[in-house]
């Protein structure tokens, strides 16, 4: 387990940022998700040992939160939301220098450094100073230094906020390429759900200062199971009425999706049957799934 | 539907360095996804169209005027920009009212809209904080509210949802959906592609100071043709599957998948490919999981497009 | 035979807590000032009364061979405390030492805050102790190579021109009072350099009121000084306070008939001030906003 927290309270004086958080996480990439205010900095203050618990206990990495912080911190990779460089230097001095402040030795961290940067894909801008760097690169750049002394816990805020759409796939691929060995737990914090649905596997939605879901995006999204969205092309009209014969409720909404519930006593093929004898296309079958945005809203309460 | 705005030759150069080059296109009511690389040239897109800027080469007309120093079109426009720059001194309400004075309404209306509008973003309890109190989120909802508090008819709004949660950014959506409803022109920039399919179908893609692509998203990618149709398939015996299409000329390359129950097609010819489809399916006794195309959206438009 | 996979690797080293964690900042202090336009010629230049210095002990020395030069100059080479005290709180030298403050100091903590680096510091396992010690040892280099060192220098040169120890067993304390006075100057400069740097954001602002208060501090007690003629208000100029301070500790005459306690007061209390204050701006940075 990479993260163990019980029963954690916090308060900012009077305002109750934190209430009652159990956590459990092993390794993966794992979506930290809610609304604003709702307590997702805080948490992240107790994780990286910034913050201690009113109540409550918690091992991250096997070291506690309340005693053994620095040693959390040695072990935690972190990337900040906000741009963050030191004028004057260039990218691999900055890298090798935040590797030395995590305790890797000088010569370690420089050549960790370089080999960290051309994984990011900054390598043949390694030596060009960071006041000359664009918006993608900055972020690169502050993604290295968060895995330039292979933490075993990765926390990336918010990851690809001001990034161009190429800059936000390049992002993309970097995490799941890290995350795929599955020995580095990640712990990403965004509003940008489909990202958050394209890296992770396991999700936390806070709300309120309380868990309001936890657990596997597969397992909390609800697969209705026999409800099939497709999309067709050719004369549905028919298609559709021999459908609805067969016993399916058929239900057109807007982009001309289609929702088709089958009952149980159907083979899931008649749809296909149908089509071949109204030669229609169907170009788009998928079971019906809530989305990761419909998850959120059900389970933060709001409409 | 006759265009509300249009370009005709609209060029910006600033110095030597390039903004916009020879754009003509109109834009229709409804909602319009704006897309580019960074330094593509939206900004300077946006700019020129809402007058703030003067064109190199070319014009733009609003509803058939000239935009520049058109100050009686401008109550018309609402623009929300991308860069964060208050008065941080002054509060919410005071911001939102004296901006709606240069409007010239009535004190009683000014305060009538300047409500609605807040409630709207849900800032009505914290009208009376101070700019510098607020939240980033906070600061973005009230820019939101200062585009639409003249109720105009022509939204510009650029990046509108950056820094909101996601049931922020849901409202958001659902309003601007609610203006196309009510025969609104809205334009939106972004760089979150599946934020922008969310809201429409519609887009004009800006790369090099150009117009890379205008119009539906699906009917630009059926344009592209370097990059045939990918369909991935879950079924059982993929192989199977597989083995009878293969002989089709219009089938260009099959991948099979790490778990051996899909398989990806790539085909020049998706009429061709469909209607083969349900009869091998049936034929073989092939039981189907899921068809989707995974490059049928905005992001693969852009990567076939723009990307390296 | 082997391949290298693409894709994240591991590292497989140790991290281990360094014997002085403030040491990687402190290098990068001197780094980045070094860096800088015109700070070689500023440190050099700064340095020459301390050349000059020495070299007056050379001659002192050898008076006999130089007696041509120095033709009624006996008395000003006379090497004692007098002459130690009067390198050390030159008017020059000070307003050099302000000058390198402004070059060395001035960007670090206000460059963190307008870049946000604070973030990533307090993400590894550094202490806010350490930080301030980091950031407050690279104007200890600079400066203790200005004070500290010429003053031994000094010391020692004198001792091997003169050949003997009698300069040392005629001044048994000059040593420690070198020291006391270094630190006393270094400890104050850093709070104050640490304090201004942390109440902006932009570094040419910082540079400016490090070198205006200074110099200000001076016209004002000048203005006072004028209009009132009483020395009390030698208390307002840092530089004053200073040259009080250090007149003490080479057991001169101080140059205002003021107590020398007061002086020391105040620049404790600057630097009381400036602690207290940086505890506080610090501690509100939230590493995570």
């Amino acid at each position: 387990m990479s993260i163990e927290l019980k029963n954690i309270h916090f308060s900012y004086g009077k305002v109750k940022a934190l209430e009652g958080i159990d956590l459990s996480l092993s390794e993966g990439a794992v979506g930290l998700l809610g609304p604003n205010g709702a307590g997702k900095s805080t948490l992240l203050r107790i994780l990286l040992g910034f913050l201690s618990p009113d109540r409550g206990e918690g091992r991250v990495l096997g070291y506690d939160i309340k005693q053994e912080q620095s040693f959390i911190r040695r072990y935690v990779g972190y990337m900040p939301e906000d741009d963050c460089l030191i004028p004057g230097m260039d990218a691999v001095s900055f890298t090798s220098y935040f590797g030395e402040l995590s305790g890797m030795p000088r010569q370690e961290a420089m050549k960790r450094a370089h080999e960290v940067l051309f994984y990011v894909g900054l390598g043949e801008s390694r030596y060009r100073l960071l006041e000359t760097y664009s918006a993608g690169m900055k972020q690169r750049l502050k993604l290295a230094q968060a895995i330039v002394h292979d933490p075993k816990l990765l926390f990336l805020d918010e990851p690809t906020s001001n990034l161009d759409p190429q800059g936000r796939k390049e992002i993309l691929e970097l995490i799941e390429d890290i995350t795929s060995k599955r020995d580095i737990q990640v712990l990403i914090s965004s509003h940008i759900l489909p990202d958050i649905e394209s890296t992770c596997s396991y999700v936390v939605i806070l709300n309120k200062g309380r868990l309001a879901a936890q657990g596997k995006i597969s397992e909390l999204k609800e697969i209705t199971y026999r409800l099939y969205e497709i999309k067709v092309k050719g004369e549905e009209e028919r298609f559709l009425e021999k459908l609805k014969r067969m016993g399916c409720k058929v239900d057109e909404t807007e982009d001309k999706l289609i929702k088709v519930y089958m009952p149980s006593h159907q083979d899931l093929m008649e749809i296909f049957r149908v089509a071949l004898e109204e030669k229609i296309q169907i170009r788009h079958f998928v079971k019906s799934q809530t989305s990761l945005e419909d998850l959120f809203a059900k389970t933060v309460g709001v409409d | 539907m006759t265009a509300v705005i249009e370009t005709r030759n609209l060029s910006k150069w600033y110095g030597n360095v390039l903004g916009l080059s020879d754009v003509s296109l109109q834009v229709e009511p409804g909602i319009t996804g704006l897309l580019g690389p960074n330094g593509a040239g939206k900004s300077t897109f946006l700019k020129l169209i809402t007058g703030q800027i003067k064109p190199s080469i070319g014009k733009v007309f609003i509803k058939g005027q000239r935009v520049r120093n058109n100050y009686s079109l401008f109550s018309k426009i609402g623009f929300c920009p991308e860069q964060d720059s208050f008065y941080e001194e002054i509060t919410g309400w005071e911001f939102l009212t004296n901006l709606l004075k240069l409007y010239h309404y009535s004190p009683s209306e000014i305060k009538t809209r300047a409500e609605q509008a807040l409630s709207i973003v849900e800032l009505l309890k914290d009208k009376d904080r101070l700019i510098r109190a607020y939240s980033r989120g906070m600061r973005q909802r009230l820019k939101f509210a200062q585009a639409i508090a003249h109720t105009p008819e022509i939204f510009i709004l650029d990046e509108p949802l950056n820094g909101l949660d996601p049931l922020g950014k849901r409202k958001i959506i659902r309003l601007i959906k609610d203006y196309k409803g009510e025969g609104k022109t809205i334009i939106v920039s972004s760089h979150i592609l599946p934020e922008i399919e969310a809201m429409t179908k519609n887009i004009i893609l800006i790369h090099q100071g150009k117009i890379f692509a205008k119009g539906d998203i699906h009917y630009i990618r059926d344009l592209i043709e370097t990059h045939p149709h990918m369909i991935l398939i879950k079924c059982t015996n993929p192989r199977l599957l597989a083995s009878k299409f293969i002989h089709e000329d219009y089938v260009v390359n099959v991948n099979f998948g790490a778990t051996a129950d899909s398989l990806l097609v790539e085909t020049k010819n998706r009429d061709k490919f469909f209607s083969l489809l349900p009869s091998l399916l049936i034929e073989n006794n092939i039981e189907v999981e899921e068809i989707t195309s995974p490059d049928d959206n905005l992001q693969a438009v852009f990567d076939y497009l723009v990307g390296k | 035979m082997m391949i290298r996979e693409k894709g994240y690797t591991h590292w497989d080293g140790i991290l281990r807590e360094r014997r002085y964690p403030w040491w990687p900042i402190t290098r990068l202090g001197i780094k980045l000032t070094f860096k800088r336009k015109h700070f070689k010629f500023l440190f050099f230049g700064s340095l020459v009364p301390a050349v000059a210095y020495l070299a007056g002990i050379y001659i002192s020395e050898r008076i006999e061979d130089f007696r041509y030069i120095l033709r009624g100059s006996q008395r000003f080479l006379q090497i004692n405390p007098a002459y130690f005290k009067s390198y050390f709180t030159s008017d020059f030298l000070l307003f050099m030492m302000v000058m390198i403050l402004v070059f060395c100091g001035a960007g670090l903590i206000s460059d963190d805050l307008k870049y946000n680096s604070l973030q990533l510091y307090f993400s590894k396992p550094l202490r806010k102790k350490d930080y301030f010690l980091g950031k407050a040892s690279v104007i200890f280099f600079f400066l203790l190579m200005l004070t500290l060192v010429p003053g031994i220098v000094f010391f020692v040169m004198k001792l091997i021109f003169s050949g003997s120890f009698q300069f040392l067993r005629t001044y048994p304390w000059l040593l420690l009072s070198v020291i006391g006075y270094s630190a006393l100057v270094t400890i104050f400069f850093s709070f104050y350099t640490l304090l201004i740097s942390s109440l902006s954001k932009n570094r040419r602002y910082v540079g400016i009121l490090i070198f205006a208060i200074y110099i200000f501090s001076d016209i004002f007690f000048g203005i006072f000084f004028g209009i009132f003629k009483n020395q009390y208000f030698s208390l307002l100029s840092l530089k004053g306070n200073l040259q009080q301070v250090g007149a003490l500790f080479f057991g001169q005459k101080p140059p205002f008939q003021v107590p020398w306690l007061y002086s020391f007061f105040i620049l404790l209390c600057v630097c009381f001030l400036a602690s207290a204050i940086l505890k506080k701006k610090i501690k509100g940075v939230e590493v995570i906003k």
